[in-house]
């Protein structure tokens, strides 16, 4: 299942290969699409060529990092399966076999199990939540000043219904977790291709792991969890980023000591104190539940109005690992209710947002969507600037030309 | 007869009682060609062969444009942290193409 370690000779004959072949980047047979990214580079290749997809802006092919294009987010709160972002840090197996697949669980357990997909979808009751899974890099290409890393537009995020047991229940077939323990690991089938490498595996504080929420997860909106989104299974922790989201889910372990691994105590983190780009050695923590964001999905920057009529401008929002309290549209020194679709899907999806203005009299510039949470935390209005580009939730502005 | 019968009617609701099975099939999928590409200059062939073998150049070419100081951190990442096999040698001329290829902007024109 996995490809094994390469060796400096095999790297190189890898690259060489390729290398070889070098057709133009035409060749994927898509279009071209601007992501706006502040001094470039912006052009990024569109293509529907990924099995399961619709056109997605690549980011990356290998490991695959596909975006969706905002126009993805026009309508409805869920996003479709072949609209769904793609993030591998190393490149993930091409090929699963069900019967041969196992989840190792073990550390601080009563009795390490390994579990084949039928013990774990028999593990305990079936639920399913709608929640949205966002990359922690979401929107990190629009950071000024700009930073290296995934140069995503605001496309890495995506809702979806997750179909799964709980983790909790995974954990009670290794007999429960010892009493002392304080987090939760989880590892998948992507490995990295060099010995001594960091693999990706990430961990939940133990009460997290362990909450109603956080899913073992096998389906995605009622089909099984494509290759691309982690088959045969992938953790689901409604409301935080999804970098612990983790896909080809095959070990559990239960840790009785803090989690010093890279993708933890390394990256994926941020500042605890404002900082600037000169700023050294301050501390950080781990990037965990998402903040409230909101997009206007009905017009784009630089579409033109009508003077002199009303206009209906319409949007997404989100609270994070809170429920959605109030979106507002705001301008220069004012700002306006938005009126709120249904909340059909529970706190942790999309929700729809409207609003009307009586009459155009000029321009609308930079006008966003603002929206607060259920635990008062709002957008703000200045970007959070952080060296990694984590978390992005400023209000996203644009101007609209009235005729 | 009767028992005959009614004992694969237990199991049906023991069964029921259950969460219904999952029927998990076996998994492929066929990426497109990665098109590995990356606009000439001197030092192309270096970052193809050392560069280009976890992840394909755009993770390269997408990033902004950076002083040379953090490319050559950035390398410094790749070796240490990923265990990227690239010797010294080849480390500077992979910073001087990237460095080179971000001051012209016409890499930026959809090819
Ligand atoms: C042994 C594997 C490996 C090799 C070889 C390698 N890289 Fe990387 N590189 C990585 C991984 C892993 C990441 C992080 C990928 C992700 O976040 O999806 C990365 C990310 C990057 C990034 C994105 C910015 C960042 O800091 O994450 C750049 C730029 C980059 N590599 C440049 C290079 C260059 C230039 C070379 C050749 C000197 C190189 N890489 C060789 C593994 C490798």
């Amino acid at each position: 299942m996995t490809e094994g370690r390469l060796t400096r000779r095999a790297l190189i004959a890898g690259a060489g290969t390729t290398a070889l072949a070098a057709p133009a980047l035409a060749k994927l047979g898509g279009g071209m699409i601007d992501l706006a990214l502040p001094g470039g580079p912006s052009l990024r290749p569109t293509t529907p060529d990924f099995p399961g997809k619709r056109e997605m802006i690549v980011q990356r092919i290998r490991p695959p990092l596909l975006e969706a294009p905002m126009e993805a987010f026009r309508e409805g709160v869920i996003t479709p399966n072949d609209r769904h972002f793609v993030r591998w840090n190393w490149a993930m197996p091409t090929e699963v076999k069900a019967g041969e697949h196992r989840v190792a669980v073990g550390g601080a357990v009563k009795k390490a199990v390994s579990l084949t997909l039928d013990e774990i979808a028999a593990a305990g009751e079936h639920v399913s939540i709608v929640a949205v899974n966002q990359c922690a890099g979401n929107g990190r290409g629009l950071s000024t000043p700009r930073v290296t890393g995934t140069q995503w537009g605001n496309g890495a995020m995506a809702c979806a219904k997750w179909t799964g047991v709980r983790l909790r229940d995974v954990l009670a077939k290794a007999g429960g977790i010892s009493p002392r323990a304080k987090r939760v690991r989880f590892a998948g089938l992507d490995v990295p291709l060099t010995d001594g490498a960091p693999q990706f595996i990430k961990s939940l504080p133990t009460q997290m792991a362990q909450s109603n929420d956080v899913l073992v997860a096998w389906a995605m909106n009622d089909e099984p969890l494509s290759i691309l989104h982690g088959f045969p299974l992938r953790i689901v922790v409604p409301g935080w980023f999804s970098t612990y989201w983790v896909k080809m889910l095959s070990t559990i372990e239960v840790l009785e000591h803090e989690d010093e691994s890279h993708y933890m105590a390394d990256t994926y983190r941020w500042p605890k104190v404002p900082v600037t780009p000169e700023s050294k050695d301050f501390p950080t923590a781990p990037i965990t539940a998402m903040p409230p964001r909101s997009f206007i999905t009905s017009h784009a920057d630089g579409d033109t109005v009508t003077k002199g009529t009303p206009l209906t401008l319409e949007g997404l929002a989100f609270g994070g690992d809170k429920g959605l309290a109030k979106v507002e549209l705001v301008g220069d020194g004012w700002s306006v209710p938005c009126e709120l679709g249904p909340d059909e899907h529970g706190p942790y999806a999309f929700r729809r947002w409207s609003v009307t203005l009586p009459n155009v009299s000029g321009n609308l510039t930079g006008i966003g969507a603002k929206s607060t949470n259920a635990n008062g935390l709002s957008q703000p209005d200045a970007l959070v600037w952080n060296p990694s580009g984590y978390a992005r939730n400023v209000i996203e502005r644009i101007t609209l030309v009235a005729q | 007869m009767r028992a005959a019968l009614l004992l694969p009617l237990t199991l049906l609701i023991a069964a029921c009682d259950r969460a219904p099975t999952v029927n998990f099939q076996d998994a492929s999928i066929t990426p497109p060609d990665d098109p590995n590409e990356l606009p000439d200059g001197p030092g192309r062939d270096v970052v193809l062969e050392n560069c280009t073998a976890c992840h394909s150049p755009s993770t390269m070419l997408q990033q902004p444009k950076v002083s040379r100081e953090k490319w050559e951190s950035i390398i410094g990442k790749m070796r240490k942290l990923y265990k990227a096999p690239v010797d010294d040698a080849a480390a500077a001329q992979v910073v001087d193409y990237m460095v080179a290829i971000q001051s012209d902007v016409s890499h930026e024109a959809p090819r």
